[in-house]
């Protein structure tokens, strides 16, 4: 019979049942690369307080300070001690070609006690640097 | 002789699955390293210190005190909770020409200072100070 012949040739080519799963993929594969962004991930998970503020930094910091609820200290990704932070932002300032933007970024866990925090900001001023930001994230809901 | 130079047409030259293979490797890597949430940056700007402190007196600076993170804050001898929203309105609107400067003691964390400092900018606060409770205190060197 004819028909029968018909169904049985078109079974015969698997790949076109994947013509659907291929769109569906394409799809999302253009969605991560259109929205998302890649970032270097912290070297430690850190989660930052949230806020209403909704200001973003026109430029990337050039001292990234990440501070964990533990408060161990990590400047662009390598650990270190507290009082050794300092001199290691004096010495990029140093290097840095365009010191007029430098500016430092402390990205600090939210459930951090803020006396832990202010040797980190005494060692930041000591080194002569006044453009500090704070990490926050958008608060979603109920401010 | 003949030669059969017409080859026979093909449905589908290339197989589809290495191209899948390809696809879902690129598709991992994006989903794996690509992040929705963007950072928002507070400035903390930095004094740094002068022989003459400068005379800041013209403005009126009203010290609000963070003792623990029970959502309270102390100011004037009396404790102002956060939800209470008719307090904090009355606070700014009976202020709003000086400078909030938020302190805060030791256990307080840094969610609960942006806490009241978004409490003070929701209802119109024009300038709230959080450097202070950054800045190094007698008790805490």
């Amino acid at each position: 019979m004819k028909i029968g012949q018909k169904f049985t040739t078109k079974n015969v080519n698997n790949d076109d049942n994947m013509v659907p799963l291929i769109n569906v993929v394409f799809l999302m594969l253009v969605f991560f690369m259109v929205a998302g962004q890649i970032r270097k991930a912290d070297p430690i998970p850190v989660v930052p307080p949230y806020s209403v503020n909704e200001a973003r930094a026109a430029t990337d910091p050039n001292v990234e300070i990440v501070v964990g609820v533990d408060s161990t200290l990590y400047i662009d990704d390598k650990f270190i001690e507290i009082n050794r932070v300092q001199a290691y932002l004096e010495q990029r300032f140093l290097e840095d070609s365009n010191q007029e933007n430098f500016w430092v970024q402390i990205k600090a866990d939210g459930g951090i006690p803020l006396e832990k925090l202010r040797p980190i900001f005494n060692q930041v001023r000591l080194a002569g640097l006044t453009k500090v930001s704070l990490a926050t994230q958008l608060e979603r809901g109920n401010p | 002789m003949s030669l059969n130079l017409s080859q026979p047409k093909r449905k589908n030259a290339i197989s589809l699955t290495p191209l899948i293979d390809v696809v879902f490797i690129l598709l991992l890597f994006f989903m794996l390293t690509s992040s929705f949430v963007p950072w928002r940056i507070i400035d903390t700007p930095l004094s740094v210190a002068t022989d003459k402190p400068k005379d800041i007196a013209e403005q009126e600076n009203l010290i609000l005190t963070l003792k623990s993170n029970n959502n309270q804050v102390w100011f004037e001898g009396g404790a102002i909770y956060f939800a209470d929203q008719a307090r904090f309105e009355q606070l700014v609107m009976d202020h709003n020409n000086g400078v909030f400067m938020i302190k805060a003691e030791v256990g307080v964390t840094l969610q609960t200072l942006l806490h009241l400092a978004d409490q003070l900018k929701l209802h119109g606060a024009k300038s709230v100070s959080i450097a202070n409770a950054f800045a190094m205190t007698a008790e805490s060197k």
